[in-house]
């Protein structure tokens, strides 16, 4: 099953190609719109992919609270589902 | 069975509106958005929810609108707000939107539609933008949905109204023993924020009349909607086109829609060809950028996979047309049966309800390509003819736009109020039956655009041959150097042809420098970092523009994200200008210390 460790290296993996040429060490601490400068439709193709990947649709109202790596991180950790 | 999977067989049995039925085509000839969606109510058509993953979720018939929008009306009615009160309704893509826009009509209220535009950390400014619209239009009540509710709560609290809530909070009113109110054609029919600055919104009043009389204009002298007509729209419920365009003017026409959601279609652009091919739909707008970004994501040889021979009607407007980006959506796309003769290019404004213009339908797109050189010097676009184009450095093109809509004219005036004739460049005005009453709560502002006599000044710049409108720009940002007129669009056409610059990345104005003197400025949104390559890029934007345009120009680079936008999500260029000034005049003073520190040193 899915825990937070995993879900973050799996959010820092899909972001790689986003990250560009900019060089940025990906982290948990990285400001994906300070430092990775995604462009809004940057932005909607990150959001797509982590859709597909972990298999969630993310809620419009949980966007503004998000700013960094971790934050996304922390967001699908609350999405996925898990067997109860 | 589970939650979940009943959920799922629920949506899987689940039946979009028919296309055709028996009810005769009725083309938009109501006195009131009520009388249109009762004439609706009687046949089977109605509106359809698409979801990300392309499943129907909702499928609401005109006949079941009409049913709940009365009796949430009685409900709204049960609140006691005077009659004309303004309603803020947060305008997703999703039923309940559509239903209080209704119950709003039924009650004698004024629904107020406003943006959702939540994106990554954008928390402070969205709130304060909600915050500031609330307050212009001083909604008595707003409707948000649910996992929206914590931010407009947080943009109303330090207002003394709205009183906020879900629609589920609304739909928990008892109903009142009250009769449904009769719209009368001077009755606003709903209020729209456009265009304009973030900082000070400007609400389009649109009465009864005024819309109706759009909506009938857009189905006959338009799309000349035929009985099976079907529509897809991804453009959001706050926009005027996505609003009266694909909301109220396919309900006036008895057509069935399917809604894809703006964020969905931003994410998964390819979707909206998708549900283009399964509903075999006839109708959809879009602005260029729509029809470019849909474009660019397409993966090579997919396009076999879509079916667009149904789409008659492929509408562009919204902003400036450009002909060589809706070429390439064709080249892509031709192969999955898309036929450019759908395009149909519109111009229009909120003020204008949506529509002032549209090209003949079925005719495709058609451009005039006249002599940049004579329209910059003398504002008189002089048409090339083919084969003459060669050694010509300054060509310029624009798409047609159409004749007006029946009752309405136009006329192209200089700046000192002249009407100008045919090819002549000038300010476009537009007097007719579609016009708002005024901006509300700003009269000033009202008087500065809509003259005495009923003329809207639009502040476009254009020109006409005949009676079609070609479409040049706008005219408080035009450039004007050495008595040359230079339009902003063109340097920002220069921009965007470099690849490491989007479209709307990019804005041009003039500005003061430091001394005074006038400069042209070209700002641009980089993502590259490299200070070789910024530098790089800046000397290639330098010299097209002076090989293109001759003129000297000051390049800009700026993070992204960075260039205001108007409430309508449009760039804004006085914004951007208004920025730089502060900037550069900041920075003068900084060099002033950093002179008079070095003195004392």
């Amino acid at each position: 099953m899915r825990n937070y460790p995993e879900i973050l290296s799996g959010v820092c993996e899909l972001l790689e190609p986003f990250a560009g040429q900019s060089g940025h060490n990906i982290g948990e601490d990285t400001d994906l719109i300070g430092e990775l400068e995604l462009s809004s439709l940057k932005i909607m193709d990150l959001l797509m992919e982590v859709e597909d990947h972990f298999d969630v649709t993310i809620p419009l109202n949980r966007l503004p609270e998000v700013r960094t790596v971790g934050d996304l991180a922390a967001m699908i950790d609350q999405l996925v589902d898990r067997p109860s | 069975m589970g939650l979940v999977e009943f959920r799922e067989l629920k949506i899987k049995s689940m039946k979009p509106t028919v296309s055709k039925h028996e009810l005769p085509l009725r083309p938009a000839n109501f006195s009131s958005l009520i009388e249109a969606l009762e004439y609706a109510a009687l046949g089977e058509t109605g509106m359809n929810y698409f979801d990300g993953r392309g499943n129907l979720y909702a499928s609401v018939p005109y006949q079941l609108l009409a049913r709940q929008a009365k009796t949430l009306a009685r409900r709204l009615l049960a609140l006691g707000l005077p009659k004309g009160s303004a309603v803020a309704l947060l305008a997703e893509t999703n039923p309940d939107f559509v239903r209080f826009f209704f119950a709003c009509q039924y009650a004698g209220l004024v629904p107020v539609p406003l943006p959702v535009s939540v994106n990554l950390g954008n928390h402070r400014p969205y709130v304060e933008h909600l915050r500031a619209l609330l307050a212009d239009c001083r909604a008595e009540i707003a409707m948000a949905p649910t996992d929206l509710l914590p931010l407009v709560e947080e943009a109303a609290a330090p207002l003394d109204r709205p009183l906020v809530g879900d629609a589920k909070a609304f739909d928990g009113v008892p109903e009142a023993d009250l009769a449904l109110v009769q719209p009368k054609p001077s009755d606003l029919a709903y209020m729209q924020y456009t265009s304009g600055s973030t900082r000070f919104p400007r609400g389009v009043m649109i009465q009864q009349s005024a819309v109706l009389n759009n909506l009938f204009g857009i189905v006959n002298h338009g799309v000349k909607a035929r009985p099976g007509d079907r529509c897809v729209s991804w453009l959001p419920f706050y926009h005027d086109m996505g609003l009266v365009g694909l909301v109220l003017a396919p309900l006036a026409g008895q057509l069935s829609v399917d809604y894809l959601d703006t964020r969905v279609f931003a994410m998964r652009p390819r979707q909206w060809l998708d549900l283009m091919s399964k509903s075999k739909a006839s109708i959809s707008f879009g602005p260029t950028f729509g029809y470019d970004l849909v474009a660019r994501r397409l993966r090579p040889g997919e396009e076999q996979r879509f079916d667009l021979s149904n789409w008659r009607v492929a509408g562009v407007g919204a902003e400036m047309i450009r002909s060589e980006t809706l070429e390439r959506f064709t080249r892509r796309l031709a192969p999955a049966g898309f036929d450019p003769k759908a395009f149909l290019a519109c111009y229009g404004m909120a003020e204008c309800s949506l529509a002032v213009s549209f090209a003949p339908v079925g005719e495709g797109l058609r451009v005039d390509t006249v002599d940049g050189e004579i329209l910059s010097s003398e504002g008189v676009a002089v048409p090339l003819l083919s084969g003459s184009e060669a050694g010509k450095v300054h060509i310029n093109t624009y798409v047609d736009c159409g004749t007006p809509l029946a009752g309405h004219e136009i006329e192209i005036r200089d700046d000192q109020g002249r009407a100008l004739p045919e090819r002549q460049c000038g300010i476009l005005h537009v007097r007719g039956p579609s016009l708002m009453s005024g901006y509300f709560g700003h009269p000033d502002t009202t008087r500065q655009v809509l003259s005495e006599d009923g003329w809207l000044n639009t502040g476009d710049l254009a020109y006409r041959v005949g009676k079609s409108i070609f479409l040049a720009g706008r005219q408080k940002d035009l450039i004007i150097v050495n008595g040359r007129n230079i339009w902003p669009q063109d340097l920002e056409y220069i921009a965007e042809q470099q690849p490491e610059v989007r479209s709307s990345d990019s804005l041009a104005f003039v500005a003061p420098d430091a001394d005074g003197e006038e400069q042209v400025v070209l700002v641009v949104q980089c993502r590259e970092s490299d200070s070789g390559k910024r530098a790089q890029l800046v000397r290639r934007l330098k010299s097209r523009i002076s090989e293109e345009l001759a003129i000297e120009c000051v390049v800009d680079l700026v993070p992204l994200h960075t260039l205001p936008r108007t409430s309508s999500g449009k760039l804004s260029r006085s914004e951007a200008r208004r920025i730089f000034i502060e900037s550069t005049s900041e920075r003068a003073q900084q060099d002033n210390v950093d002179l008079e520190l070095r003195r004392l040193a």
